[in-house]
């Protein structure tokens, strides 16, 4: 049985929500807030209905034709499903975060029109079935990310847009080039046919190889993989909840997903292995976490650093997919979920700091535990993840990711997973020794930036909940990670449908 | 050959070259334009000639009477004593007194060298005779002369009522070389009285910008080409 | 090839009612002109009304062909034979024609409301009657006489609609088309004198067993190119296309790129397909030309400070794709799914284009009119006070830009697909070239709109019409992009 409205419905939601926030006037505030929250509740709801049909084993399936050859396809696969539902929870965290972030500010109809819009890309990447779809949703997110970049409407913003589009839409010129040809060589792939392109590989060599390195250099504008990293620290001067979610969901992850779908489900894992074309990957991945990370030790500013840590570590899901073996594919799978939950509490936490006491450097977070409780222990929780600390998240990600290097017989990455777990640690453990032992404004030294009151607590509710709830999903993941339908369970299910079919 | 060579059509083939030329370097535009019709007038002849009488009506009233008109119509915005061209009452409105310049003319000129080209390659093929004996078809070599003429003038001139001129007397020398090639029959007639209907229309409403362009602006050529200097006589 | 043209013979023929529906599709539209000019409607209601009809003969004229398969018409009037065929180029066409003839009339009342340009105005109405009337006759027309009959006579109702605004530019630039485009016939007419004197041929279909390459169809089909070419503004003449834009009324500028030039662009595809059936050179040069195109106007338009100027200039450049396309659909060795794959690209691309640049026009309009400056940074802070028609602006360039999932993605990438196939790899960076260009020029003017340090300044407010029909032209130019297949159906030639 083929539930074929349940994927459609999923990006309907999104979509339907946007459409009617574009309808609604600026001034309706109450309506669009409810507006939002319904859309994402509902969406949550819907992505755990295809997780529970996944797990019996259906792949339901929305598609139509849209020229000969060319076919529209959603599937709800096990890998796509694991996407939707990093989507769709942090969805709704960070619209109850932007909602209590843009209180009062201009724009807000076209800031959260352009968002939904953004989630439903991602989840329509998420749930793609084949390159064309996949391409389709991809340059629909550059696009809705754009006005969100710029936002702000300065002079910088709009700088930071410029250099944004010059990135992306070059990166997604390239991804249509290579899926064309793929198309043009092999007809209309889906992502769920199990042969993979092996057929074409005596005769064809030169050319799956030049059309890999197309594709996955499109996807790696938007993965921020150097050198085509450099729109990403620009687009830090986005809102907090913007950057929250091109960091932690959609837009990088876009492209790291991208890079998995075009390994796993396209040319197969073997395949590239054949080619070659992983070892080049991983090395790639590999400068890239460490640049990436020595990059984020050289900045003052909290959201710059972050952005280079976000580098960094969105290359450790680069560098598991191409480590042939089990591990390393639930490392690199697993790690999509992980870092999307730390980093997007990490942003979450440097946007209360910023709207509470109008910290923005780093040297002036001196004591802001003291002041702002639990936003330090949930910054505290996703810092130590990051560095790979157990019991949260992080831990386990390098963990299968060392195991996956070890087996692989790449013993070289991992001293880049330990050189670079010691960089991350040399950058985050700073900030967190800052927040809670050295003396600040909070013991009566000096004052902050611009201190405002914005709630009973700490700081105002729907800035501070979303980030307390997301880092204890990310200790939840981390300690729980054993129970059925936790991100390391479900990664491995999808693991073991890769190698095992 | 000579014995084919027939006088009349020779003489007419005569009298429509020298009216075309006559009117299209004639700088006096209002003798300019009589001259215009009076080889409308040559070519409504033609047309009878040529056995086409229903193209040599068409000819007297559209080409001769209601062209000629709009073109004095657009000339009554160059009287001295017009409307707006007080700031240019010291200038003699009939006379077209644009300069050119080289490189200018010289591009014109390859483009309308490029049209002769043509219109040879189209003779050389459809009408194999015409290259051994070029007398053959009195009509058909005037056609070419006037086209090519036409052609030219219409790239070089600058003032707009001249270029409207040399558009007209361009579409006749055209719709005689088509009736020289395919003859008469009636598909080739309809065609030509299409021409001629579009060619009208295509006059009037030049006309009415000329005039309007002239009482708004006071110019009478457009800007680009205008680049090149307009000597004050 | 000419079966893709609907050139064939037909299965059925036309029922009586389709001859009625066929007079009123061709007359409609003037008769309604006229009454336009008798009362010069000032609502879009009565508009409407009137649209009603004219759209409704679209319709059934598409529903005789999708049961009889191709249509053909012959009179004989004195001798002249004139004919028409229906076929699934002509009727998708035709549709196209009447709708974005219709949004532009809708448009029309607003725009006049708030304009007020004048008693001038109300000859609009019968001129853009004549204008549709001529377009659709151009789509069916089969010989080359009516051809070059209703060519002219949309080449002059073009012209007379650019020239009402009556500013002085309006007049200079309108003068200048019309010197050029009045030539551009006259080499026309020679070609086709050409094509009469030597294979004794006006209809089309007849013309297309008896031709053979040979140096008289080369020049034949040179002078009718060049001809054709001028008129359509392919690349490097169409000097007279922008200043022609920067001053006409709104409607009129949406039109005249829509339409006007494709239609010219349409009969050169045709008739060198029929005289050049298996040339090698002229489809690539006029290729060549399309790349140049491509970059020569993204270049323009990436420069330009007026909005204008920059939606004008960049039909240049889409033009650019189409000229592309010419040797895939004409070009000798092809083989058959790339070429499938080129003919469905270059209408898509066609439709696409038609619609987002209408809309784009009409989004340009509104937003001059509203902030009553012309230039690009007149924009600024416009995407806090206007919007709706900055999104209409955004709908149609994407399609312009040729990103999903709108009709010009589906477009470019079947030309993507047909280019791959044939190695054509200059034609390839020259399309993806194109997508990042207009992608510069047309985020410029978001920037601008973005830009919230903008001084605070009155805006006109439009008509919600003039809004709402723009935005109706961009969305349908988006959604043609996933439904694609529908539009395409029809062009799978004139069998059944």
């Amino acid at each position: 049985m083929n539930a074929a409205w349940l994927p459609l419905a999923t990006l309907a939601t999104s979509i339907l929500a946007a459409v009617v926030i574009f309808l609604l006037p600026e001034e309706s505030r109450r309506l669009r807030t409810g507006i939002n929250l319904a859309a994402a509740v509902s969406k949550i709801i819907l992505v755990a209905l295809m997780v529970g049909r996944v797990s019996q084993g259906y792949q339901d399936t929305f598609s139509f034709q849209i020229v000969g050859g060319i076919d529209f396809v959603l599937r709800a696969d096990a890998l796509g499903v694991m996407f939707a539902g990093l989507s769709s929870l942090l969805w709704l965290c960070t619209t109850i975060y932007a909602i209590g972030y843009l209180e009062g500010a201009a724009n807000r109809k076209r800031f959260f029109g352009f968002f939904s819009l953004c989630v439903a890309s991602t989840l329509g990447i998420a749930l793609a079935g084949n390159l064309f779809t996949f391409l389709i949703f991809y340059e629909m997110l550059t696009l809705s990310t754009y006005p969100l970049v710029v936002h702000a409407g300065t002079a910088k913003a709009l700088a930071a847009g410029r250099v944004y589009l010059r990135y992306t839409l070059t990166g997604g010129v390239v991804l249509l080039l290579g899926t064309v040809m793929l198309y043009s060589l092999t007809g209309d792939h889906s992502f769920a046919s199990e042969r993979g392109l092996a057929p074409y590989l005596n005769d064809h060599r030169g050319l799956l190889t030049l059309i890999f390195v197309l594709l996955v250099g499109g996807l790696a504008v938007k993965a921020a993989m150097v050198p085509l990293h450099g729109w990403l620290p620009r687009a830090m001067v986005a809102p907090a909840p913007v950057s929250a979610l091109l960091h932690a969901v959609a837009v990088v992850k876009a492209g790291a997903f991208g890079i998995m779908r075009i390994i796993y489900d396209l040319y197969g894992i073997e395949l590239s292995v054949e080619l070659g074309v992983t070892t080049a990957l991983a090395i790639a991945a590999s400068i890239t976490i460490i640049y990436g990370s020595l990059r984020a030790i050289a900045q003052h500013e909290l959201k710059p650093r972050l952005a280079f840590s976000t580098i960094s570590q969105v290359s450790y899901v680069v560098l598991g997919v191409s480590l042939f073996g089990p591990f390393g594919t639930i490392g690199a799978l697993v790690h999509l979920l992980h870092q999307g939950l730390m980093k997007v509490t990490l942003f979450f936490c440097a946007g209360n700091y910023a709207e509470e006491l109008g910290i923005h450097r780093i040297d002036e977070m001196d004591g802001a535990g003291k002041r702002m409780p639990l936003t330090s222990i949930a910054f505290t929780v996703g810092a130590l993840g990051m560095i790979g600390l157990p019991p949260v998240a992080g831990f386990i990600t390098k963990w299968y990711l060392g195991i996956g290097a070890i087996q692989a017989d790449m013993y070289w990455v991992v001293v880049v997973l330990v050189a670079s777990s010691t960089l991350n640690a040399l950058y985050f453990l700073p900030i967190v020794h800052r927040l809670w032992f050295r003396q600040g404004p909070a013991h009566g030294f000096g004052e902050w930036p611009k201190e405002q009151r914005l709630g009973r607590l700490e700081t105002h509710g729907w800035l501070l909940w979303p980030a307390v709830f997301t880092a204890m999903v990310s200790i939840g993941a981390g300690l729980l990670a054993g129970l059925p339908f936790s991100p390391l369970d479900w990664a491995t299910r999808v693991a073991i449908g890769e190698y095992l079919p | 050959m000579i014995a084919s060579f027939n006088l009349i059509e020779g003489g007419l083939a005569l009298c429509l070259c020298v009216a075309a030329l006559a009117c299209l370097f004639d700088r006096h535009l209002l003798r300019a334009s009589c001259l215009f019709v009076v080889f409308a007038l040559f070519m409504t002849l033609a047309w009878w000639w040529l056995e086409a009488p229903w193209l040599a009506v068409a000819e007297l009233i559209l080409g001769a009477l209601l062209t000629g008109a709009s073109l004095f119509y657009a000339l009554r915005a160059y009287r001295p004593n017009g409307a707006a061209s007080s700031h240019r009452a010291n200038a003699t409105p009939h006379y077209d007194s644009f300069r050119g310049s080289w490189p200018h003319g010289l591009t014109r000129a390859l483009l309308a060298l490029a049209w002769c080209f043509m219109m040879w390659g189209a003779i050389r093929f459809v009408m194999p005779e015409m290259v051994y004996s070029p007398a053959e078809h009195p009509l058909v070599m005037a056609a070419v002369v006037i086209a090519a003429t036409a052609m030219g003038a219409f790239a070089l001139h600058h003032h707009l009522l001249r270029r409207l001129l040399a558009f007209n007397i361009l579409g006749s020398g055209v719709f005689l070389l088509l009736a020289g090639m395919a003859g008469t029959e009636e598909g080739a007639q309809a065609l030509i009285s299409v021409g001629l209907a579009i060619a009208w229309l295509g006059s009037l409403l030049g006309a009415l910008l000329i005039r309007h362009l002239f009482l708004l602006e006071g110019k009478n050529a457009l800007s680009l080409d205008s680049q090149t200097k307009e000597q004050p006589q | 090839m000419t079966w893709r043209f609907g050139l064939t013979e037909a299965t059925f023929e036309p029922l009586w009612l389709t001859h009625w529906v066929l007079a009123a599709t061709l007359a409609l539209p003037i008769l309604f002109g006229l009454l336009g000019a008798l009362f010069s409607p000032r609502r879009t209601l009565p508009v409407a009304l009137v649209c009603v009809p004219i759209l409704l003969t679209g319709v059934l004229l598409l529903m005789e062909y999708q049961q009889a398969g191709l249509l053909r018409w012959q009179w004989q009037v004195a001798g002249v034979t004139v004919s028409l065929r229906l076929g699934g180029v002509s009727i998708l066409m035709l549709l196209v024609t009447q709708w974005v003839g219709a949004a532009a009339a809708l448009y029309t009342p607003g725009h006049l409301r708030l304009t007020n340009p004048g008693k001038q105005a109300r000859w609009l109405w019968p001129l853009m009657g004549v204008l549709i009337s001529a377009l659709s006759l151009i789509w069916l027309a089969a010989d080359l006489l009516t051809l070059y009959a209703a060519l002219e006579l949309m080449g002059l109702a073009a012209v007379g609609m650019l020239l009402l605004s009556g500013k002085p530019a309006a007049l200079q630039a309108g003068m200048r088309y019309l010197l050029l485009a009045l030539v551009g016939s006259l080499a026309y007419l020679l070609g086709v004198a050409l094509i009469l004197g030597y294979w004794g041929q006006l209809n089309l279909q007849a013309l297309a067993e008896v031709v053979e390459p040979g140096p008289v169809a080369w020049i034949a089909a040179a002078l009718i190119g060049a001809g054709l070419a001028l008129k359509a503004a392919l690349f490097p003449l169409h000097g007279w296309l922008t200043p022609v834009h920067e001053s006409a009324w709104t409607p009129v500028s949406a039109l005249h790129a829509a339409l006007v030039v494709k239609a010219s662009l349409f009969i050169l595809l045709m008739l060198w397909n029929i005289l050049l059936p298996s040339s090698l050179f002229a489809p690539r040069f006029v290729a060549w030309l399309g790349m140049l195109a491509i970059v020569w106007g993204g270049l323009v338009a990436w420069r330009s400070d007026s909005l204008k100027t920059l939606v004008a200039s960049s039909t240049v450049a889409q033009l650019g794709y189409l000229m592309v396309a010419f040797p895939l659909i004409i070009g000798p060795d092809i083989p058959p799914l790339p070429k499938a794959l080129a003919w469905e690209g270059f209408w898509l691309q066609l439709i696409g284009h038609a619609l987002a640049k209408a809309a784009m026009f009409m989004a340009a309009g509104n937003l001059i009119l509203a902030t009553g400056e012309s230039s690009l940074k007149g924009l600024a802070g416009t995407s806090r006070r206007l919007p709706l028609s900055l999104l209409i602006f955004g709908l149609a360039s994407v399609t312009l830009m040729g990103l999903p999932p709108s009709s010009g993605f589906t477009a470019k990438w079947l030309l993507l697909q047909a280019m791959v196939m044939t190695q054509q790899w200059v034609a390839v960076v020259a399309l993806l070239m194109g997508t990042l260009l207009t992608a510069a020029y047309v985020f410029r003017v978001f920037r601008y709109s973005f830009d919230e340090t903008a001084p605070r300044h009155h805006y006109q407010p439009l008509a919600p019409s003039m809004d709402l029909v723009a935005l109706a032209l961009a969305l349908a130019a988006f959604a043609l992009g996933l439904l694609a297949h529908l539009p395409l159906a029809l062009l799978q030639g004139g069998g059944v």
